[in-house]
């Protein structure tokens, strides 16, 4: 009885290790997550015309880096509910179901790469004219 | 004024965005080749195995605690082998939050704009936060 007490403690404690660690980790991927948030922010108000202020910058990553938090959290939980241990293209277009043009985009962009496997047949080619924006909408013109 | 996000607002938005696309005359073309930046897949695939990591060690930390009661052994769940994601699936991911972060900026300029200032600030960014929140 005792013994089985010792190794829960063991366990406890290299857990403790192991928790220090990943917040480590969790920051230099944050430092890095906001780094590529920036330059697609910026790029991005200057395509529009506009500056965008330092903290907005940072608060878009927090924001941003959560949700890539939360998605990964939803991804397993899909791959989990197809009872498969490896999230694939359609796990992620599920993950964006909640507004219709947003999936629409992910899944044309989902057959694009498709398309782009050298091995698997080719189903009808299909070049929609794809907009980053989600709420303008995604025309579909089939190649034949 | 509280903005609300009904659809006629939406629609309103729309109209206000399609008006800055056609001013700009970009291509709106959503593709990898992009001139936008986008993130590195093997950033958001480390974030997801950070993740991953973490959930994997609390359930196996659950199931110790229940192994100590049923006497079945730790890890030998099939639950506890650790997701892992197909390459393909960690570029739609980057691109999802690449469009995440370009709505966000591109919705706040469009406010920013039509309140003629020059540069995007919080006031901006926070009346396009709950319908973005609600749309990803």
């Amino acid at each position: 009885m005792e013994k089985a007490m010792d190794v829960e403690m063991e366990r406890e404690g290299g857990g403790e290790e192991e928790e220090e660690e990943t917040e480590s980790v969790s920051d230099v991927l944050r430092d890095r997550f906001r780094l590529s948030t920036i330059s697609i922010a910026e790029a991005e108000a200057k395509r529009n015309g506009m500056e965008i202020s330092e903290p907005i910058v940072a608060c878009i990553s927090d924001l941003a880096f959560k949700y890539a938090e939360q998605l990964a959290k939803d991804l397993e939980l899909f791959a989990q509910h197809a009872s498969r241990k490896i999230v694939k293209m359609e796990d992620v277009v599920l993950s964006a179901h909640r507004n219709e043009h947003l999936a629409a985009s992910l899944r044309s962009l989902c057959d694009d790469l498709k398309a782009k496997e050298p091995q698997s047949e080719r189903k009808r080619k299909k070049t929609p004219r794809k907009e980053n924006k989600a709420t303008t909408s995604v025309v579909h013109i089939p190649d034949n | 004024m509280t903005p609300h996000f009904t659809t006629i607002d939406f629609a309103r938005h729309r109209d206000l965005e399609l008006k800055i696309q056609n001013k700009h005359n970009f291509p709106l073309s959503l593709s990898m080749e992009d001139e936008n930046n986008t993130f590195d897949p093997d950033l958001i695939h480390a974030i997801f195995k950070l993740v991953w990591t973490r959930r994997a060690l609390e359930r196996e930390r659950n199931d110790v605690a229940d192994a100590l009661d049923c006497e079945v052994g730790a890890g030998t769940s099939k639950k506890n082998r650790q997701t892992s994601a197909n390459g393909k699936a960690i570029k739609l991911s980057c691109e999802l939050l690449r469009i995440l972060i370009t709505e966000a900026v591109q919705r706040a300029a469009t406010i920013s704009e039509a309140e003629g200032a020059s540069k995007i600030e919080a006031t901006h960014l926070e009346r396009i936060l709950p319908q973005l929140l609600l749309d990803f």
